[in-house]
C-alpha cells in the first residue's frame, strides 16, 4: 500500500480511537463534567488557533483580528437558532457565519493585507474592534447585555468532529499548491512576486480561510456556552489566540495542539489558585516564552508518512517538515 | 463654537495623556521594534504609587509626580531586564507574547495583591473653574496639559541634545553599527525603557488626578489606544507620538460630543485604518522600501 | 526577432537618473550580456522590466504568441507569468522551504488545483501533485539538485543557493530568465559549473538569457551580444570583440577593466 494512503488510513484510526477513549472515560466516569467541559474548550480553542497559525505561521501575515471572525460565527449561530432552534438550524447558522467572515475578511484584508508586520497587527486588531462595536450597538445582537439562551446544540462529540475536520482541512491546505504559494510570500514576498506569485491574491486566501474556520470556532462556541457577549470578543481574546500560537510554535499545527492542550491544562489546574491564577499564569508564559522562544515545539510537525518512510527506509517525496 | 473650543480643551487633556504614553511606545518600538504591551500597566502603577504616597505620607502634587516618575522608571528598567533582554535575538513575536506576559502579571498582581476594586484617587489640589467666553477650563486640566508639553520638551531635548539621546538614535538606526563606535546597547536600551516609564508613571499620576478612580486594569484601554496612537503618528517618530496622542484624544472627544460615543472607539480604529492605508508608516514615519 | 523591446526606459530618483532613455532588445534564444560599472544602473534596469520597480517613463514590449504585449504598469507576478524570470543579487530563496517546495512554488502559476480537491485530498489532487512532482524531479536532476532536494533551501552552501535560484527561476517555465551577477562570490570552479548551466540553460531549455556579470571572462566566452551600461545611459552595444575596443567602454571602466 502506498505511504500516502497507509498514513491516512493510521490517522484515522488514531482519530476514531482518541474518540472512543474519551467516550469510554465518560462512561466510566474518569472524565467528569468538569474535564468535560475543559477538553470541549481545549478543542474550541484548537479549531480557533489553527486557522490563526495558517495566517501567521504559513501566510506570515501577523494578524491580531481573529475574535472578530469568531464573534460573527458565534453571533450569526445566536441569532440564527433563535428561530430555528434544532440541529439543522445550527448547521446552517454555521454555513451562514462562515460565508459572513470570509465576505468580512475580503473587505478587510484587501486594503490592509498590504500593510506589514506589526502595521498590520494593529490594523486588523482595529477592525476586529470595530466589528466587535458594531455588535454592541445592533439590536438584532442584543448590544452590550449579549445573547443568552442559545440552545446547546453541540456536545463534545460535535466539537470533537469539527477540530478533526478543520485540521485536515489546514493542513492540506498547507500542503498543497497554495500552502506551498502562501509559504513562499511569508519567506520572501519580492521572490515570490518573482516567480508568479500573486502576493495579495495568497495572503487574501489565507486570511479567508483563517476567518472561515474562526467562524467555525465561534459558532461552537455559542452553542456550548449558550451566552455570548461583545466583551467575549475583544482584543485579549485575540490576543489568547496569538498566545496558543506562539506557545506552540508558530508554524507547527502540532504545536497549536499541544499548546491548546497545556494552556487548557494549566488554565483548569489553576482554577484552585482563586486570585492567584492570573498572577501564576502569566509568570508560566514568561518563563516558557523566555526558555523557549522558538515555541514550545518550534516548526515541529509529527508526520505519519515521514515515520513510516523512515522506517521503510526509502526516501520519497516527503512533504513533511522534520525538526528543524 | 462655544461647545467645539470645550471639546477642544477636553480633548487636549485627554490627548496630553495618550500622547505621553504614546511616546513611550514609540520610543521602545523605534530602539527594539518591541509593542510593549505592559507599558499602559506601567501608567496603572504610576497612579497607584501616587495614590500611596498622597494617602501615605501626605506628599503634595509635585513629590507625588516626581515619585511616581522615578518608581515607573525603575519597573520599567527592571522589566526590561528581567523578561525582554533574554529574548534579544528571539522572534519578535516572542517578546512581544512576553510582554503580554509581562501585563498580564502586573494587573493580576496588582489585584492580588491589593484588590482590583476601583478606588478614589486623593484629590491634592483643589479643583478650580476657570470660565473665558463661556469656554470652561479646570486648573487640573491645564496641569495636564502643562506638564504633559513640559514632559515632551523635556524628552526632545534629551534625545537631540545630549549623548544619551544620541546614543540613542544611533542604536535606533543601526544596534550593531552603534557598538562599533563604543556604544553599549543594552545601557541605551535600558535608558530608553526608564524614560518611557517614567513618562507612563506622570501620565498615571495626571489621569489619577483628572477622572479621580483608579484600578489595576485602568492601563488596559488607554495603553492601547496610546499605541495606535503612536502608530497613527508615525511609530519611532517622537513628534509623531505627541501629534497621535493629541489627535487621538480630540476624534474621542468629538465623536463623543456629537452623541456617537458609543462608536468613539470604532472611530479611533477606523481612522487608525484610513491613515494605515494611506500612509503605511503613519503620519511622520519614514517609509522605508525594501531594497532588491 | 525581438523578443523583448526596451525603448527609452527611463527611471529617476528624485531626480537623480538611475536609467535614462535605455534602448535595448533582446532576441530569441540570444544570450545577451549587460555589464557595466557598480551604480551604472544594471540591477534598476532588470527590476524596471521584472516590474519590481516601476518606470518613470518609456516602453517595454514583449512579443508573445498571441501578440505583442506592453510590460510596464503590469504586477511582477504577471510579469513572471508571462514568460520573464529571474534571479537576485542577493538571493532571495524561500529559506524555510525545501529546495523542492522552492521549485514547485515557482510553478504555481502553471496548474491549478481546485481548493475541495485540495482539502478533501481526491484524486485530481493526486493526479495533479504526480504531474507537478515530475516536472519538479526533472528539474532537480538538469540541476543536479536531487541529493538535496529535501534540504531548506536557506542551509545550502552559497554556490548550491545560486543554482537553485536559477533552477527556482528556469520552474516558472520562462521564455527569458535574467541573471543578476550569478558569479559573485563564486570560486573558479564553481563559475565553471555555472557557465555549464547557463550553457544549458539554453540549449536543453531553450531560454533566452540576460545576465549582469562582472566576471569578463564569463562574459566574454558566453554573450553573443553585450549592452555596456554607464551613468545609467547605454553608451555601447555590440560583440564581445568589438565591446572590448571600444573606447567609451573603455573609459568608462577607468581605462582597461575590461580584460577578456
Amino acid at each position: 500500500m502506498q505511504a500516502k494512503w497507509k498514513a491516512a488510513l493510521i490517522w484515522l484510526v488514531l482519530a476514531v480511537a482518541g474518540f472512543y477513549l474519551i467516550n469510554e472515560l465518560i462512561v466510566v466516569g474518569v472524565i467528569n463534567a468538569f474535564i468535560e467541559n475543559m477538553l470541549v474548550t481545549i478543542g474550541i480553542n484548537i479549531i480557533l488557533a489553527t486557522g490563526l497559525n495558517l495566517i501567521i505561521g504559513f501566510s506570515g501575515q501577523f494578524s491580531l483580528g481573529h475574535a472578530g471572525f469568531m464573534a460573527i460565527g458565534a453571533y450569526a449561530t445566536a441569532i440564527i437558532t433563535q428561530q430555528i432552534s434544532n440541529t439543522l438550524g445550527f448547521y446552517l447558522s454555521l454555513g451562514v457565519g462562515m460565508v459572513i467572515a470570509m465576505l468580512v475578511a475580503v473587505v478587510i484584508g484587501i486594503p490592509t493585507l498590504r500593510l506589514r508586520g506589526d502595521y498590520l497587527a494593529i490594523a486588523t486588531m482595529g477592525a476586529a474592534e470595530i466589528i466587535r462595536v458594531v455588535i454592541n450597538n445592533l439590536k438584532i445582537t442584543n448590544g452590550a447585555a449579549g445573547m443568552y439562551n442559545i440552545p446547546a446544540l453541540a456536545n463534545w462529540p460535535t466539537v470533537y468532529v469539527f477540530v478533526c475536520l478543520t485540521t485536515l482541512m489546514i493542513v492540506n491546505f498547507a500542503r498543497s499548491r497554495a500552502g506551498r504559494a502562501i509559504q513562499a510570500i511569508r519567506e520572501d514576498e519580492i521572490a515570490a512576486e518573482a516567480v508568479g506569485i500573486n502576493p495579495t491574491k495568497w495572503k487574501l486566501a489565507a486570511f479567508v480561510m483563517g476567518a472561515a474556520t474562526a467562524a467555525i470556532g465561534g459558532s461552537l462556541h455559542a452553542v456550548y456556552i449558550q451566552t455570548i457577549a461583545p466583551s467575549d470578543f475583544g482584543i485579549m481574546q485575540s490576543i489568547s489566540l496569538l498566545i496558543i500560537v506562539v506557545l506552540g510554535g508558530v508554524g507547527s499545527i502540532t504545536g497549536t495542539f499541544v499548546a491548546a492542550i497545556v494552556l487548557g491544562v494549566l488554565d483548569t489546574a489553576l482554577q484552585q489558585f482563586g486570585a492567584l491564577r492570573m498572577v501564576i499564569y502569566a509568570l508560566a508564559l514568561i518563563l516558557i516564552m523566555v526558555f523557549k522562544p522558538s515555541g514550545l515545539l518550534g516548526r515541529y510537525e509529527v508526520s505519519i508518512k515521514g515515520l513510516l518512510e523512515r522506517k521503510g527506509g526509502h526516501h520519497g517525496t516527503t512533504d513533511s517538515h522534520e525538526v528543524e | 463654537m462655544q461647545t467645539f473650543f470645550q471639546q477642544v480643551i477636553n480633548g487636549l487633556s485627554l490627548g496630553s495623556i495618550y500622547a505621553l504614553l504614546a511616546l513611550g511606545y514609540t520610543m521602545v518600538y523605534g530602539i527594539i521594534k518591541l509593542i510593549n504591551f505592559a507599558h499602559g500597566d506601567i501608567y496603572m502603577i504610576g497612579a497607584f504609587w501616587g495614590y500611596y504616597v498622597i494617602n501615605q505620607y501626605h506628599v503634595d502634587f509635585g513629590v507625588a509626580l516626581v515619585s511616581a516618575m522615578a518608581v515607573s522608571a525603575i519597573l520599567g528598567m527592571v522589566i526590561e531586564y528581567l523578561a525582554y533582554r533574554p529574548l534579544r535575538h528571539s522572534p519578535r513575536i516572542t517578546a512581544l507574547i512576553t510582554a503580554i506576559g509581562v501585563s498580564y502579571f502586573l494587573e493580576n498582581g496588582m489585584s492580588f495583591l491589593f484588590g482590583a476594586n476601583t478606588r478614589n484617587f486623593p484629590q491634592v489640589i483643589g479643583q478650580a473653574r476657570y470660565t473665558f467666553f463661556g469656554v470652561t477650563i479646570t486648573n487640573i486640566q491645564l496641569l495636564i496639559v502643562a506638564v504633559a508639553l513640559v514632559l515632551m520638551v523635556g524628552l526632545q531635548l534629551i534625545v537631540q541634545h545630549t549623548r544619551m539621546g544620541t546614543a540613542m538614535r544611533a542604536v535606533a538606526v543601526d544596534q550593531e553599527a552603534a557598538e562599533l563606535v563604543g556604544i553599549d546597547p543594552n545601557h541605551i536600551i535600558s535608558f530608553t525603557f526608564g524614560l518611557g516609564s517614567a513618562l507612563a508613571g506622570a501620565a498615571g499620576v495626571l489621569i489619577g488626578l483628572y477622572y479621580n478612580s483608579i484600578d489595576p486594569l485602568m492601563g488596559m484601554v488607554p495603553g492601547i489606544k496610546a499605541f495606535v496612537a503612536a502608530v497613527v503618528g508615525g511609530i519611532g517618530s517622537i513628534p509623531g507620538a505627541a501629534i497621535g496622542g493629541f489627535l487621538i484624544g480630540l476624534l474621542e472627544t468629538f465623536v463623543q460630543a456629537i452623541g456617537l460615543s458609543a462608536y468613539k472607539d470604532a472611530a479611533v480604529y477606523i481612522v487608525l485604518i484610513i491613515i494605515l492605508i494611506v500612509l503605511p508608516a503613519g503620519l511622520l514615519g519614514k517609509n522605508v522600501k525594501e531594497k532588491v | 526577432m525581438a523578443l523583448l523591446t526596451v525603448t527609452k526606459l527611463s527611471k529617476q530618483f528624485g531626480g537623480l537618473d538611475a536609467v535614462a532613455d535605455v534602448d535595448m532588445h533582446v532576441d530569441a534564444g540570444e544570450l545577451v550580456a549587460l555589464i557595466g560599472p557598480n551604480g551604472a544602473g544594471k540591477t534598476t534596469l532588470f527590476n524596471l522590466l521584472t516590474g519590481v520597480t516601476p518606470a518613470t517613463s518609456g516602453k517595454v514590449t514583449l512579443t508573445t504568441a498571441s501578440g505583442k504585449v506592453a510590460l510596464l504598469g503590469k504586477r511582477p507576478s504577471d510579469i513572471a507569468k508571462l514568460g520573464l524570470a529571474r534571479t537576485f543579487q542577493n538571493i532571495r530563496l524561500f529559506s524555510k522551504l525545501s529546495v523542492r517546495d522552492n521549485l514547485q512554488a515557482a510553478m504555481t502559476h502553471r496548474y491549478h488545483e481546485n481548493f475541495f480537491a485540495e482539502i478533501l485530498r481526491l484524486p485530481a489532487y493526486y493526479k495533479k501533485e504526480a504531474l507537478v512532482g515530475g516536472w519538479t524531479d526533472a528539474l532537480l536532476r538538469e540541476f543536479d539538485l536531487t541529493a538535496v532536494a529535501d534540504l531548506d533551501a536557506g542551509n545550502l552552501p552559497y554556490g548550491t543557493q545560486r543554482r537553485v535560484e536559477i533552477a527556482r527561476a528556469a520552474a516558472t517555465a520562462p521564455r527569458i530568465i535574467f541573471l543578476d551577477e550569478p558569479a559573485a562570490g563564486m570560486n573558479p570552479e564553481e563559475t565553471a559549473g555555472l557557465r555549464e548551466l547557463i550553457e544549458k540553460l539554453r540549449t536543453d531549455f531553450q531560454l533566452t538569457v540576460v545576465l549582469i556579470e562582472h566576471d569578463m571572462s564569463l562574459v566574454m566566452n558566453l554573450a553573443e551580444r553585450i549592452y555596456v551600461l554607464d551613468h545609467g545611459k547605454m553608451i555601447a552595444e555590440g560583440t564581445p570583440a568589438q565591446i572590448q575596443k571600444d573606447p567609451a567602454v573603455i573609459a568608462a571602466y577607468l581605462g582597461g577593466g575590461v580584460h577578456a
